[in-house]
């Protein structure tokens, strides 16, 4: 093999009937493709394909951690579908979907528009506007439940001080949107500078000649300035979408999956780590694992494309 | 007049609700006990501050140990994940290697729900004596900023115009020597925005810290929430440990301003 691919370029220091080194065969324009691959396919064998095929192995069979895996057949998955429990995390994690992904384009297109012009101090404000998205989600939720704490926390003091009164905002039927707020507080700027960048890419004549032929500013805001937007909404929707649903360290600090909170990942983190029914836990985990891979592979697409090199 | 005063109100409230759960971090860092849970909004700001926190952290937890683990896994995990997805970045954008699907398959491993990728690695782990080490966990981050340490950089390496490299080929360059001349010089800021991009991440990681470090390799947002006890919660020690270990973050957010959007975007949108 290696002595009838030589390279097509590169020097051939001595001899043409010597056989190429292995060196040489793996940096042929041939093989040089694969061969880059290769720490990446080594490292996605070993902790994707590996762990995927445990999950699934163990998703038709009952294990406590100790003694041997029992098979089950589909049983853990007839649970799943009849596991109350599991079907409102599910709905609730979409409702969490539902609302961060609409209020944070809502919001971000609205900032976005605001800060879409020159101002003193413009660069000071959008820095400080950055600021949370880097930050640790663990050491947000642990710092929202101190601040947003019912009988001490900052926010009820002011609260109490501006005559609202306190709230408790971890009430079983309210505590899913202080998540999703919490949420939204770090990701905010994520779909503002998105769409802050978009903005600031648009055509300027096409705005112009809108304007000379007497458009009003709700039309163009609706047939001009929406439409070019439309690829960058999609790609915050799908990134967004991706991330969220795999939501668990804002938990984690705050209610623990307690008062009607409990989202996907917390309760397969739940089944398994902590009630250690392995076997259903990995059931459920390939569950939103397909759930995932069909949303995003459907939005993927379109963000490729929104990423193909122009030419 | 009217219009600049109400665009300067909507700004300065957003920036407040930004900007003042960072700072109240770093208030009650410099906060005694009392002032801590006074009900008392006069000492939200003014009290008399006080290293007491610090102190406490510092000589009674082994934060600077926990810290310096952060450092060694994010440092030693960004490596191995810079070295393995700038090749197979370059492959995927050069040839496009695998028709996609491959690429697709390196973004959907952070579509597995972490919960569950942690029991087969922690019985593997344990095969393998690597539970509570800094290899391990190094190897689990490597895994987990992989498929967007590789898709950052394809969108850097697409913008390298091939003309260039078919030039130096024709000059005589082997392919190894067209990388490491060529190419590599030119995607220099890809480089810097997609390692300082997995630092983040790897600093910023919990999860898999808190399953799989006790002790030894026990990074410092473990220890952070191990303040978070089950009768009370020691907020001083909390927000004096957050503050320094969030101060990188916050210093990279400012001055990485122009290439967080798009990083987080993959590249899809210049910033």
């Amino acid at each position: 093999m290696p002595s009838n691919s030589p390279p097509v370029t590169g020097r051939w220091p001595e001899g043409e009937g010597r056989k190429a080194t292995v060196w040489e065969t793996l940096t042929s324009e041939r093989y040089f493709r694969w061969t880059l691959l290769v720490p990446l396919l080594v490292l996605l064998a070993i902790f994707m394909l590996y762990p995927l095929v445990y999950s699934i192995y163990f998703s038709f069979h009952d294990w406590g951690m100790q003694g041997a895996p029992v098979f089950s057949g589909l049983r853990n998955y007839r649970q799943l579908v009849n596991d109350r429990e599991f079907l409102i995390a599910f709905r609730r994690t979409l409702e969490v979907l539902f609302i961060c992904i609409a209020v944070e384009i809502g919001l971000g297109l609205g900032l976005a528009l605001l800060w879409n012009r020159d101002f003193k101090g413009q660069n000071v404000v959008r820095g400080l506007a950055l600021l949370p998205l880097l930050v640790a989600p663990l050491i947000l939720s642990l710092l929202w439940n101190f601040i947003l704490d019912f009988n001490f926390g900052a926010l009820n003091l002011v609260f109490q001080a501006i005559g609202i009164g306190k709230v408790n905002l971890w009430r079983p039927d309210i505590a899913l949107f202080t998540i999703c707020a919490m949420t939204i507080w770090q990701w905010l700027p994520f779909s503002t500078f998105v769409l802050l960048a978009g903005l600031k890419s648009l055509p300027r004549d096409v705005f112009e000649a809108a304007r000379v032929d007497g458009a009003s500013r709700f039309y163009t805001f609706r047939r001009l300035t929406l439409p070019m937007l439309t690829p960058l909404i999609m790609i915050i929707v799908l990134l967004r979408s991706m991330w969220l649903i795999r939501l668990f360290d804002p938990l984690f600090g705050t209610t623990r999956g307690g008062v009607n909170t409990e989202l996907l990942d917390w309760i397969t983190y739940r089944t398994s780590f902590v009630m250690f029914d392995i076997g259903y836990g990995s059931a459920m985990a390939i569950a939103s694992w397909a759930f995932t891979m069909a949303l995003c592979l459907v939005m993927f697409r379109q963000l490729m494309n929104a990423m193909a090199p122009k030419t | 007049m009217l219009k600049k005063l109400l665009f300067w109100v909507i700004t300065g409230t957003v920036l407040v609700v930004i900007v003042a759960p960072l700072a109240w971090i770093y208030l009650t860092a410099f906060k005694s006990q009392s002032d801590i849970f006074a009900p008392d909004l006069s000492r939200f700001v003014f009290f008399k501050p006080t290293l007491g926190n610090f102190q406490a952290l510092f000589g009674n937890y082994p934060f600077w140990g926990n810290l310096l683990n952060t450092f060694i896994v994010s440092i030693g995990g960004t490596i191995i994940t810079m070295f393995a997805s700038l090749l197979a970045a370059y492959s995927f954008a050069r040839w496009n290697t695998g028709g996609g699907d491959i690429l697709f398959m390196t973004v959907s491993t952070r579509m597995f729900p972490m919960a569950v990728a942690a029991i087969p690695h922690f019985v593997f782990f344990k095969t393998l004596g690597l539970l509570d080490t800094h290899l391990g966990l190094m190897l689990l981050y490597v895994f987990f900023n992989i498929s967007f340490a590789t898709f950052l950089l394809y969108g850097f390496f697409n913008e390298v115009p091939k003309e260039v490299e078919q030039a130096a080929m024709i000059d005589g360059y082997g392919r190894m020597e067209v990388f490491r001349k060529i190419v590599f010089p030119l995607i220099g800021p890809g480089l810097a925005v997609t390692s300082v991009f997995c630092l983040i991440w790897m600093w910023n990681e919990f999860f898999f810290a808190f399953l799989f470090t006790r002790s030894d390799a026990r990074t410092v947002n473990v220890l952070l929430s191990s303040f978070w006890g089950g009768l009370q919660v020691q907020y001083g020690l909390m927000t004096a440990g957050a503050a320094i270990t969030i101060l990188p973050t916050l210093i990279a957010a400012w001055f990485m301003q122009r290439y967080i959007i798009r990083g987080l975007t993959f590249g899809a949108v210049k910033g």
